[in-house]
């Protein structure tokens, strides 16, 4: 398996690195089209989706070892969304390098017997390594799942976990961060989408979490905070992990914007979950195309 | 099992289990244990000293030993969680349900002071619901042994069963009960007694206090009573149940609330048969009481030996009409 798993993830090969930055950016663009264009089709936790959306581009099609026509691959990394509800920003990620076509996604989402929903399931899906939806289980599992690895002497794997800030109210959670860096579990990386909103407003305002790279340092984790809508960033955060045989788990705290890139859904709490208008869903892609073009100088 | 015990001495399941567990891990190397800080209650400190690389133990956090677990059973291991059956079955119940049921993973969970076990720690200690809970989880086995010895049975059938195991057990000694090997399926009820005039159908110590109950009850009245061991509470053997309701008297007794317990179970099959048969179940009330030892509250809630005994009688009354 290639490091960075299929033929269809960005490659470093060659590229200059402002080269790389607008491939991973265009791509993340695309995955924004998609979910938009979703969003106007059914209801989707929108909002989640777009801020993690970038972070979760880096991931799926630059930074993670999996091969989509061997989901089981041993040496395969593990990911995990500990954020359920960011299920169809995941699976428009696996469908780019290659595990779906969109067009899967946009028939089966939320259908009878559908592989996609509003919250992963992997009953019959092999690209979902766990089920997930409920908020405080997948981080637990994963450190079980990580712990498991080094049982089996498999140096190569790591496992991501993608978690929201709003999660971390789940006492569940704060037993696997405890114990994840007792066992110094190297390979596991928890990366905490901190957009700072739940479902009824602001964290702060709700029950506020404080600053979070802290309370992941006081417990003992290697730390890495970026923000977690620069790609540049991103691809520096993951070039520059610990080896799997860290003696520290690894957190990386990326700072994001709930509805990230569309002006009306930006930091509001309605667009945690909805449908959009396709009034609604042009306006946004327009907004999207626009900013990227006002970069990059058109495509 | 240990040096100086022999069969026939009382011994606690929880005793064998935490010796036995070192046997499957000497047999399969994809054993693995768990704790949440009560190996010593647990009794499994003989694995953890045999097997350190093998044994984890995440502190006094429910939730995370079974969600860990899980992980563990994600990559192929086979993970015997430890801990008291209250907390596995109540404050690890989403993590049991979602974590371990959901991906039908091979987690064994293993929860001891079911029942009224702990009623002197009062009823945060005591776990009168769990099979209510854990046997309304999809795909959830849940057993629980009559015989101090039938667990090393029941933990031998685990590594080859597929999917998530809950087992539960009281801490009390028991008597064992079958002195010949015999074979031991999950799912196969094992006919303590034999009789015709009725059935107890029991499970944990309860099987116990029938056998006496039925002895009693044979030289004082001449019936002869059944006694159904239901170590698998679910999926319950219908069969067991449906030639026990064929008797014409029946009692359900368990240690756990009586709503939702092993009555419960036998009831759905029995009233599903259509088979006429005087029923009773006998078990925990629906109500929580105060700090009383386990026998105490056996007897008051009549299914120790003279509350079995009692209650049948009351059926066996105008016998031959």
């Amino acid at each position: 398996m290639p490091d960075n798993g299929s033929e269809n993830s960005v490659k470093k090969n060659g590229r200059s690195r402002e080269e790389l930055v607008r491939e991973l950016e265009k791509r993340a663009l695309e995955i924004r089209k998609n979910l938009l264009t979703l969003c106007s089709q059914q209801v989707i936790h929108i909002g989640g989706d777009l801020s993690v959306a970038d972070v979760m581009t880096v991931l799926w099609q630059y930074q993670i070892r999996y091969d989509t026509k061997n989901p089981k691959d041993e040496s395969r990394d593990r990911f995990i969304l500990s954020k359920g509800h960011a299920a169809a920003v995941t699976s428009f990620n696996q469908a780019a390098i290659g595990c779906y076509d969109n067009a899967d996604i946009f028939r089966e989402y939320a259908q009878d017997n559908g592989r996609f929903a509003m919250h992963s399931c992997n009953l019959i899906n092999p690209h979902v390594e766990v089920s997930t939806g409920s908020l405080g289980h997948g981080l637990p599992v994963a450190a079980g799942i990580a712990q498991a690895l080094k049982l089996k002497k498999n140096e190569t794997s790591r496992v991501y976990v993608v978690t929201g800030d709003g999660e971390h109210g789940e006492g569940s959670l704060w037993e696997a961060i405890m114990n994840a860096a007792h066992y110094k579990l190297g390979n596991l990386v928890c990366i905490v989408d901190c957009n700072g909103l739940g479902f009824d407003g602001t964290l702060k305002d709700i029950t506020g979490l404080g600053d979070i790279a802290d309370k992941y340092r006081i417990f003992g984790w290697n730390v890495t905070e970026v923000d977690g809508h620069e790609i540049d960033e991103l691809i520096d955060a993951f070039d520059h992990l610990p080896p799997t045989s860290f003696d520290k788990p690894t957190a990386l705290i990326c700072h994001t914007v709930k509805g990230h890139g569309v002006d009306f859904m930006e930091n509001q709490v309605k667009w945690h979950a909805g449908r959009l208008s396709e009034e609604n869903r042009d306006e946004a892609i327009r907004q999207l195309e626009d900013a990227f073009n006002r970069k990059w100088g058109g495509q | 099992m240990g040096a100086t015990q022999s069969f026939g001495d009382m011994v606690a399941v929880r005793d064998v289990a935490g010796k036995y567990i070192s046997k499957l891990g000497e047999k399969n190397d994809k054993v693995v244990v768990v704790n949440a800080d009560l190996s010593g209650t647990s009794r499994n400190k003989g694995f953890v000293e045999e097997f350190p690389d093998r044994s984890f133990n995440v502190g006094i956090a429910e939730q995370d030993l079974v969600s860990f677990s899980a992980g563990l059973a994600h990559e192929g291991f086979m993970p015997y969680a430890f801990t008291m059956a209250p907390f596995i079955s109540m404050r690890a119940c989403e993590q049991c349900r979602t974590d371990v049921a959901y991906g039908h993973l091979n987690v064994r969970l293993i929860g001891n002071y079911a029942g009224y076990s702990s009623g002197v720690s009062g009823a945060t200690h005591c776990a009168l619901e769990d099979c209510a809970i854990m046997g309304s989880m999809a795909g959830m086995t849940v057993l629980e042994p009559g015989d101090p010895y039938q667990i090393c049975k029941m933990l031998e059938a685990t590594l080859t069963w597929d999917g998530p195991v809950y087992i539960r057990s009281g801490i009390e000694a028991l008597k064992p009960i079958y002195p010949e090997d015999y074979d031991y399926r999950i799912g196969k009820a094992i006919i303590a007694r034999e009789g015709k005039d009725g059935a107890f159908i029991c499970s944990g110590i309860v099987v116990q206090f029938a056998l006496e109950a039925a002895e009693r009850l044979y030289a004082e009245t001449g019936a002869d009573i059944r006694v159904i061991d239901m170590h698998t509470i679910k999926p319950i053997d219908r069969e067991a149940v449906i030639a026990a309701a064929r008797t014409g008297r029946v009692i359900a007794a368990q240690d756990h609330n009586i709503i939702g317990g092993l009555g419960y179970y036998a009831a759905a099959v029995i009233a599903e048969s259509g088979i006429p048969t005087k029923f009773r179940i006998l078990g925990c009330p629906d109500h929580f009481v105060p700090i009383a030892t386990a026998p105490y509250l056996f007897h008051k809630n009549e299914y120790d030996t003279d509350g079995l005994v009692k209650n049948m009688e009351a059926m066996l009354e105008n016998r031959g009409e």
